[in-house]
């Protein structure tokens, strides 16, 4: 479905990709992490056609993104950060802008924003930002656009809205479909995401899928120092030390998904170690 | 599917586009009305003898369509400005071609349609209203009997009044349509300031061309020959009434004009569409 190959980008001197290679399938959604300025907007909106590679080919369902031909438009979708909405209804806005995607699903965003609980009165521009991100989310599912890029999707949400959020992408998701979602807020997403990539000095430093985390890796809380000797990686807490092991004896422990991320970061090679064939 | 332009999918753009912005644009209408009309009554007040005469009404049209023309092509792509609505305006899925076209529709033909309009919506009865004062109060020029007559309406295309470029080639109102082109091409091109960076463009192209034709081709004339317009130079040593005159062959010199009246536009639009199709965000 995407396929990134020797992508080079830089903002004018300051390179933030260099030589990246990957490769993104249908049916999954994949949990893009990161430090602030590492690239993680960069590589969306270069998906997205917004940004040129300086070398190096990107390929999304056949098209070449920076082309913008409409046919690419309608079946790709990115829902940014910061966004801006028109000072007219939502049905007007419905009206007219989802006539430009074949696989718009109404009743799916009528219940879309039913569940996120979005007035359906007034002008769009009145409503708080949140009301507004959950309105944008509710389109870009509705859109049904086989590669869904969103960058970071829960910033603003109320708890409930979150939870709405991973109900209605996890109601949205099929076999055709691939979802990449942006995030600082791992949290959020925890039993959402089904394969993390995390970007570090513009290379993939772990590409792994959530089986597989869970079949190598475990995570716990120990006050064994002997047990904490052993850790790929380790941090203390006052209810002991939070570790993550190789996971030996099979057992069946969920990810933390933040204790993976700093892990990755600050002990990429002990853990790449451990998913080597 | 055609990837550069489908009818239906354009109707749809302009749809939305108007859609999104009729609010604002028939506001900025009738504001445009109520500072023409405020104006041409500020005129009937302090002048009672010739008051919104041609030249007046000529000026009052030409100002204020290439300061609102160039002001608001120049907020044609303003979505570009901004990271936030650049994504959102360029991931709608119409072409490159389909959102110039969209602009040039909203810019350059339903502007000038709806400016002309409320231009004449204000302009005729107040001029109506300028001949009742002179009929009722004056009917004489101060201190003769020399009639005053009746102002007429601005006639566009043929305007005794006008300055003879504009008269002969009517280079003031399709120079109109190149400005405005060069404005919208500055709204693609600069992301923040754009009409000021664009007047500041021409302003620097336009000293640019003076200094070329004043210091390089000026120059390059023999001695006691000097330009008579851009296209005729003459040599008149005695400062007598026969001079000789050098001038393009009248083909070639019509052609020339033919360019500058109609090419320009177009260039700058297909500049535009260029930039567009380059824009990243």
């Amino acid at each position: 479905m995407v396929s990134i190959q020797d992508f080079d980008f830089s903002y004018r001197r300051k390179p933030i990709f260099s030589g990246l290679n990957l490769r993104l399938d249908p049916g999954h959604i994949y949990g893009l992490l990161g430090q602030n300025g590492t690239g993680k907007s960069t590589l969306l909106r270069s998906l997205g056609g917004f940004l040129f590679p300086k070398r190096g080919r990107i390929d999304v369902l056949g098209f070449e993104p920076r082309r913008r031909h409409p046919a690419f438009l309608q079946q790709v979708f990115l829902l940014p950060e910061e966004f801006h909405l028109p000072p007219i209804s939502i049905s007007r806005w419905i009206k007219h802008t989802a006539g430009f995607y074949p696989r718009f699903s109404h009743e799916q965003f009528q219940r879309n924003i039913t569940g996120f609980d979005v007035p359906r009165e007034g002008s769009m521009q009145e409503m708080s930002y949140g009301q507004q991100k959950k309105l944008l989310i509710s389109f870009a599912l509705a859109v049904n656009a086989p590669l869904l890029l969103m960058d970071e999707p829960t910033n603003g949400l109320d708890i409930f809205s979150k939870s709405q959020f991973r109900k209605a992408i996890a109601g949205s998701l099929n076999e055709q479909q691939c979802i990449l979602i942006s995030t600082h807020q791992v949290k959020d997403l925890e039993n959402l995401i089904d394969r993390i990539l995390v970007i570090e000095e513009g290379r993939i430093l772990f590409n792994q899928g959530m089986d597989s985390i869970s079949r190598k890796l475990t995570f716990t809380q120990s006050f064994d120092p002997e047990q904490t000797a052993q850790a790929l990686y380790s941090e203390s807490t006052l209810k002991g030390n939070t570790l993550v092991l190789p996971n030996t004896e099979g057992t069946d422990s969920r990810p933390d998904l933040e204790m993976l991320y700093k892990a990755v970061i600050l002990a990429s090679e002990k853990i790449n170690r451990v998913f080597k064939p | 599917m055609n990837q550069t332009f489908v009818f239906s999918r354009w109707q749809m753009l302009v749809a939305g586009h108007w859609a999104e912005n009729r609010k604002r644009y028939l506001l900025a209408l009738l504001a445009m009305g109520g500072l023409l009309a405020a104006w041409y009554g500020f005129l009937l007040t302090i002048d009672k003898f010739g008051p919104v005469n041609l030249f007046l009404q000529f000026t009052a049209y030409y100002c204020g369509l290439y300061f609102v023309g160039c002001f608001y092509a120049s907020t044609i792509f303003s979505e570009l400005g901004s990271k936030s609505r650049a994504i959102q305006y360029l991931s709608v899925p119409a072409s490159h071609l389909e959102k110039l076209l969209c602009g040039i529709l909203f810019g350059v033909v339903l502007f000038f349609l709806a400016y002309t309009a409320v231009f004449y919506l204000v302009d005729i009865p107040m001029v109506s209203l300028g001949n009742q004062v002179i009929a009722r109060q004056h009917q004489h020029w101060p201190g003769t009997f020399e009639p005053i007559g009746t102002v007429q309406v601005l006639n566009l295309w043929n305007n005794p009044w006008a300055p003879i470029p504009d008269r002969k080639f009517h280079l003031f109102l399709l120079g109109y349509f190149a400005v405005q082109s060069a404005f919208l091409l500055g709204s693609v091109y600069f992301a923040r300031w754009s009409f000021i960076k664009t007047v500041i463009g021409i302003l620097l192209f336009w000293g640019g061309f003076i200094m070329f034709t004043d210091k390089v081709v000026n120059e390059h004339l023999p001695a006691g020959w000097h330009a008579y317009d851009m296209l005729r130079w003459y040599d008149n040593p005695d400062n007598s009434s026969v001079f000789r005159m050098v001038q393009l062959p009248d083909t070639v010199e019509r052609l020339l004009v033919i360019l500058v009246q109609y090419s320009i536009p177009p260039a700058f639009w297909v500049i535009t569409y260029f930039r567009l199709k380059e824009k990243e965000v």
